[in-house]
C-alpha cells in the first residue's frame, strides 16, 4: 500500500516536473522567437542606414572623443604583440593603448618591449580606483599612444581597473588581448556616442570568431570557417547570441549584457559606480547592472547601446576543455550577478531591466541550463514509467530539436540578410548545416557545462578559469 | 462545463506546432540560398556597370575624353541600368576637392540633382509595390536620409536652402544628415539656421537626432569669420549656452590656427564685437567653463589686453581655468610671461601641473632651462615627480644623458642625482644598459656607482659581471665592494 502511494507520489511529481518543463520550452523559445523577430527588422532598416552614416565625418571631426583602448593579458605570449598591432592600426582619430600586463608568468611582456622598443619608466601612478601594486610602466616616445603597464597578478578586473587608472580620456575601449579589431570598429563604435542627445554609458560592438579567418599585419584579411566541428557550432552560436539576442535587447532598451572582450564605457560614469569588481567572474555584466542600479540611484538618465556592425575577431576555445572552462565561467558570472542584484527582480525602480531583462536572464538564461537538463532526464523517465506516451515523447523531443534549429538558421539568415561576413557559398551552406544539427549533440555538451557552473555557484565556487589561447587566424 | 484537455489534443497541439517549426526552418533554409544567389548577381551586375560607369564619369571629370560621346553613354546607362546603383556608383568614388564641382554640373546634367531634392523634399519618385511598402511602413525617411546624403558628396552647394528645411524634417536621420551636410558645405547663410540648432540642442538636450556634438561639429566646419554670427549667443542669459557656444568658437579657432603657421587673431579674421566679449566679458564670466573655454581664443588674439587677461586667468580659482590658460600660453609669444608660467609648477592640482610642465617644455632651451632650475631647486615633491615624468614620456632622458656626458656645467648631473634620489632611475639605466660608448659608463659610475638607488646597484653588479671594457668592469666591482662594505658597516 505504502509503496503505490510513494509512487503516486512520485508520479504527481513527474507530472510537475514535466508540465514546467514544457511551460520552459515556450517561455524560453517563446522569447528567443520574439528577439528574432524584432532584431531581424531592425537589421535590415540599421543595414540600410548604413548608407549615409557618414563615417568620414566621424573620422575627420574635431569633436570626436578621445578614446583609450584598455587591453588586460595574462599570459598571452602567441597573441599579444599581433593584437597590439592591430588596435594601433584601427581607424581611429585620437587613440590611446593602455596594456596591462597582469603578472604574466609568459613571456607577454618581454614580447611586447622587443617588438616596441618599449623602455621602462617611473612614472606617477594616480589610483583612483584602489588596485594591486603596479610594477612598471613601459613606453616607447617614438609611440605616444602606447602605454604598457605591468602589474601584480589581481585578475582581469584589477587589470582593467589599472588601465581606468592610466586612462587620461572621457571614454574607454576594453578589448580582450586576443581580440583583433576591424580597422574602422571604433568608429562605428563611437558613432552613437556622437550623435546621441543622451549619455551613451556603455556601447557594445559584435564578436565574431577568429578561427579559421586569415589574419595578415594585425589585421582579418580572409574570413572563412574553421575546420573543427566544435568551433563550427560556435560561429552559429555567437550570430544567434549577437545578432539577436543583443540587438533584441538593445531594441527593448533592456541591454543587461555587453561583451567586455569589445565594448566602449563613459570613465566618469565607470569611476563613478566603482570601476570593475571583483565579486563575480564576469565583470563586464556586473558592471553593465551596477551602472543601471547606479544611474536609477542617482537619477541619472544614461544609455547603453548595442551596434552590429563594429565587428571585433576572437578566438573561440579550440577543445572541449577550453569551452568547458569559458562557458562554466560565464554561466558562474551570470548567476553571481543576478544573485548580487535579485532586489532588481520585478522591480518598478528598474524599469524595462527589473520587469524585462532580469526576468529573461533569471528563468531562461540562468534557470533554464538546469530545467533543460533535468529534462533530459526526467522526460525518458517519464517515457520509462509509462506517464507520457511514446508517441508524445518523440514529438516532443522533434519539436525542441526542431525548435532549436530554427533559431540557429534565423540567425544564418540574418547573417546572411545583413553582413555576410561569408564570403564564400561553401561557407554558407556549412553553417547552414551546423545550424540545423547543432541542437544535437553540441546543445547537450553547452548545457552540461552551464550547469556545472551552477554547481559551481551552489558551492561558492569563485575561482577564474582560464582559457588558453593559441593563435588563432594565424 | 470545460473541455478536459486530452492526451489527443497536447499530441495534435505539438503536431501543428512542429510542422510549423518545420516549415519555417526549410523556408529560412531556402532564404538564405535564395538571397546569396540573388545578393551574387546583384554585385555582378553592380561590378560590370561600375566598369563601364567609373571611366565615363571619370573621364568627364577630368575633362580627358570626348564629353558628348561620353555624356551620352552615360544618359544611355542611366536610362538602361537599375536606377538606384547608377546612383550609387556615380557618387561612390568622389574626384579631388577642386573636381567635385564637375561631377556636380554632371549630376545636374543627368538629372541626379533634380531627383535627389524631390525625394529630400518628399517627393517620392519611385512607383508600384516598393513605393507602397515605403509608404505604409513610413520608410521614406531612407530615401530623404540618401537623398540629402548624395547631395552633400558632390559638394551641390545649391541645396543648402534645401537641407536647412530637412533640419525640419519628422525623421532624425534626415535631420542629422541634412545638419552634417550643412557643415560640410559650409555655406554662410546657412549658418544662421545652425546656430539656431544650436541654442536648442543646449537647451532642449534630448532633441533627437541632433546632439551638441553633431552640431558643433557642423558650426566648426565653417570659417572663422563667420564666427560673428555667434556673437549674440554668448550673450545668452543661460549660462550653458554661452559656455557652449565659447567652446564652438575655440574649437573654430583651433581649428584656423592648426592649418596656418604662427596665426593669430585680428580684425581681419575676428570680428571687433566678438574681440571685445572675449576680452570684457567672457573672460570674467560667472561660469568657470566660460572662462576656461575663452582663455585658448584669447591666447590667439592680438591685442595688448590678452596678455593681462591671461595672467588673471592663470591665477583663477577654478582649477580648469588654470588649466586650460596655461595650456593655451604654450607660444613662443608669451616667452615673456615664463616666469609667471612656471608659477603654475607648483599648482596643487596635478593635471595643471602637468599642463604647465608640458607648455614650458614646449619654449624649447629656454622653458627646458627653467625646468632644470626648479627641478634641482623646488621643495615641491608633487612638482619635481611631475617634471621627471614628463621628462620621460617626452623621451628627453636621452638627452640629458648626452649633455651629462659631453660633461656640460654640472647641472645635468644635479639633476640626474636628483632624479636617482627620487627613484626615477629605470629610464636612465636602461639607456645606460644599451649604450655603446663605455665613456658614458664609466663617467656614470664613478658619479653614481655609490648611489643607494636600487636599479643603479643592480646596474653596477650587472657591469661588474658582464662588462666587455676591463676597466670599467674593474670599476663597477670596486664599487660594488664598497657598497657591499657599506652595507655590512651599516
Amino acid at each position: 500500500m505504502m509503496a503505490v502511494e510513494w509512487r503516486d507520489f512520485f508520479i504527481h511529481l513527474m507530472n510537475i516536473f514535466n508540465m514546467i518543463i514544457v511551460a520552459y520550452f515556450f517561455l524560453a523559445n517563446g522569447g528567443y522567437t520574439i528577439l528574432m523577430g524584432l532584431s531581424l527588422g531592425s537589421l535590415l532598416i540599421y543595414n540600410r542606414r548604413l548608407a549615409y552614416q557618414g563615417l568620414e565625418e566621424l573620422r575627420d571631426s574635431v569633436v570626436t572623443p578621445p578614446v583609450t583602448v584598455i587591453m588586460p593579458a595574462y599570459n598571452e605570449q602567441e597573441v599579444i604583440v599581433e593584437s597590439v598591432r592591430s588596435v594601433l592600426r584601427t581607424d581611429y582619430p585620437y587613440l590611446e593603448v593602455v596594456v596591462v600586463d597582469d603578472g604574466s608568468s609568459d613571456d607577454s611582456l618581454n614580447r611586447l618591449i622587443a617588438a616596441y622598443q618599449l623602455v621602462k619608466m617611473d612614472l606617477i601612478y594616480r589610483p583612483r580606483l584602489v588596485t594591486e601594486a603596479v610594477r612598471g610602466f613601459y613606453l616607447n616616445p617614438a609611440i605616444p599612444n602606447l602605454l604598457v603597464i605591468s602589474k601584480e597578478n589581481g585578475g582581469k578586473f584589477d587589470a582593467l581597473n589599472v588601465g581606468i587608472n592610466a586612462c587620461r580620456t572621457p571614454y574607454f575601449c576594453t578589448l580582450d588581448a586576443d581580440c583583433i579589431l576591424e580597422r574602422d570598429a571604433l568608429l562605428r563604435l563611437m558613432r552613437p556616442i556622437k550623435r546621441d542627445p543622451l549619455n551613451i554609458v556603455a556601447s557594445g560592438g559584435i564578436v565574431r570568431i577568429l578561427n579559421g579567418c586569415e589574419v595578415k599585419d594585425g589585421q582579418v584579411v580572409s574570413v572563412g570557417l574553421p575546420d573543427t566541428a566544435l568551433e563550427r557550432f560556435q560561429v552559429v552560436e555567437y550570430l544567434r547570441g549577437f545578432l539577436f539576442g543583443r540587438t533584441g535587447w538593445d531594441i527593448l532598451h533592456g541591454t543587461l549584457i555587453v561583451s567586455g572582450a569589445f565594448a566602449v564605457f563613459h570613465r566618469e560614469t565607470v569611476i563613478e559606480a566603482g570601476g570593475f569588481h571583483e565579486t563575480t567572474v564576469s565583470e563586464d555584466m556586473e558592471l553593465i547592472v551596477r551602472l543601471h542600479r547606479w544611474a536609477r540611484e542617482n537619477e541619472r538618465r544614461i544609455k547603453m547601446k548595442f551596434i552590429s556592425d563594429p565587428v571585433c575577431w576572437t578566438e573561440a576555445p579550440a577543445n572541449r576543455k577550453n569551452l568547458a572552462a569559458q562557458r562554466r565561467r560565464w554561466h558562474l558570472g551570470l548567476y553571481q550577478t543576478l544573485w548580487l542584484n535579485s532586489d532588481m527582480l520585478f522591480s518598478r525602480k528598474f524599469g524595462r531591466i527589473g520587469w524585462l531583462s532580469y526576468p529573461f536572464q533569471l528563468y531562461v538564461e540562468a534557470f533554464g541550463a538546469p530545467v533543460e537538463f533535468l529534462g533530459y532526464i526526467m522526460i525518458p523517465l517519464a517515457l520509462l514509467l509509462g506517464i507520457v506516451p511514446p508517441s508524445l515523447f518523440l514529438l516532443f523531443v522533434l519539436l525542441a530539436l526542431a525548435y532549436g534549429s530554427f533559431l540557429s538558421v534565423g540567425s544564418v539568415l540574418m547573417e546572411e540578410l545583413t553582413y555576410r561576413r561569408y564570403p564564400r557559398y561553401r561557407d554558407l551552406l556549412i553553417l547552414l548545416g551546423y545550424a540545423l544539427l547543432e541542437n544535437v549533440g553540441y546543445r547537450q555538451l553547452v548545457v552540461w557545462y552551464r550547469v556545472q557552473g551552477f554547481w559551481r555557484f551552489l558551492t561558492g565556487f569563485q575561482k577564474w578559469e582560464m582559457v588558453t589561447h593559441g593563435g588563432a587566424g594565424g | 462545463m470545460p473541455i478536459p484537455i486530452l492526451i489527443e489534443h497536447v499530441i495534435t497541439f505539438v503536431i501543428v506546432v512542429l510542422v510549423v517549426v518545420l516549415v519555417l526552418t526549410f523556408g529560412f533554409v531556402a532564404a538564405a540560398i535564395l538571397r546569396r544567389r540573388r545578393r551574387d548577381r546583384y554585385f555582378e551586375r553592380l561590378d560590370d556597370l561600375r566598369q563601364q560607369v567609373f571611366p565615363l564619369v571619370g573621364g568627364l571629370v577630368e575633362g580627358t575624353v570626348d564629353a558628348d560621346k561620353a555624356f551620352a553613354a552615360l544618359r544611355d546607362l542611366s536610362i538602361k541600368s537599375d536606377p538606384a546603383m547608377f546612383e550609387q556608383l556615380v557618387v561612390e568614388r568622389l574626384p579631388a576637392p577642386d573636381k567635385l564641382p564637375a561631377l556636380s554640373k554632371l549630376c545636374d546634367d543627368l538629372g541626379l540633382i533634380k531627383r535627389w531634392q524631390q525625394r529630400l523634399g518628399g517627393l517620392a519618385d519611385s512607383r508600384g509595390l516598393s513605393a507602397l511598402f515605403v509608404r505604409v511602413f513610413r520608410f521614406g525617411y531612407l530615401q530623404r536620409a540618401r537623398a540629402a546624403q548624395s547631395l552633400v558628396a558632390i559638394r551641390h552647394r545649391g541645396s543648402w536652402p534645401l537641407l536647412v528645411k530637412a533640419l525640419q524634417d519628422a525623421h532624425p536621420d534626415v535631420r542629422e544628415v541634412a545638419l552634417r551636410g550643412l557643415g560640410t558645405l559650409a555655406e554662410p547663410e546657412s549658418l544662421p539656421a545652425l546656430v539656431e540648432c544650436l541654442q536648442r540642442v543646449i537647451l532642449q538636450p534630448a532633441t533627437p537626432g541632433l546632439s551638441f556634438r553633431t552640431v558643433k561639429a557642423a558650426i566648426v566646419n565653417f570659417p572663422l569669420s563667420s564666427a560673428a554670427e555667434l556673437a549674440p549667443v554668448l550673450k545668452h542669459q543661460h549660462r550653458r549656452v554661452r559656455f557652449l557656444t565659447t567652446d564652438v568658437i575655440r574649437e573654430m579657432v583651433e581649428k584656423a590656427a592648426a592649418s596656418e603657421y604662427g596665426f593669430t587673431l585680428s580684425e581681419k579674421n575676428f570680428s571687433a564685437e566678438l574681440m571685445e566679449l572675449f576680452l570684457n566679458n567672457l573672460s570674467y564670466d560667472e561660469n568657470p567653463d566660460v572662462r576656461a573655454r575663452a582663455a585658448p581664443v584669447i591666447a590667439y588674439m592680438r591685442d595688448i589686453r590678452a596678455v593681462p587677461v591671461l595672467l588673471a586667468l592663470l591665477e583663477d580659482p577654478e582649477w580648469f581655468v588654470r588649466l586650460h590658460t596655461v595650456r593655451a600660453m604654450a607660444k613662443p609669444k608669451f616667452e615673456t610671461q615664463l616666469p609667471e608660467i612656471a608659477r603654475r609648477l607648483a599648482d596643487p592640482r596635478w593635471m595643471v601641473r602637468e599642463a604647465a610642465v608640458r607648455t614650458l617644455q614646449a619654449f624649447g632651451a629656454e622653458g627646458t632651462a627653467l625646468l632644470y632650475d626648479y627641478f634641482l631647486s623646488s621643495e615641491d615633491r608633487y612638482s619635481r615627480e611631475q617634471i621627471a615624468d614628463e621628462w620621460q614620456r617626452a623621451g628627453l632622458i636621452p638627452s640629458l644623458l648626452a649633455q651629462y656626458a659631453a660633461g656640460r656645467d654640472g647641472r645635468e648631473r644635479r639633476v640626474i642625482e636628483q632624479l636617482a634620489h627620487m627613484g626615477k632611475t629605470s629610464y636612465l639605466v636602461g639607456l645606460l644598459l644599451g649604450t655603446q660608448d663605455a665613456g658614458v659608463r664609466r663617467k656614470f659610475l664613478e658619479d653614481f656607482g655609490r648611489h643607494a638607488d636600487g636599479q643603479i646597484q643592480a646596474w653596477v653588479s650587472h657591469l661588474a659581471a658582464h662588462e666587455a671594457d676591463p676597466e670599467v668592469r674593474a670599476l663597477a666591482q670596486a664599487r660594488r665592494a664598497e657598497l657591499a662594505q657599506a652595507k655590512r658597516s651599516r
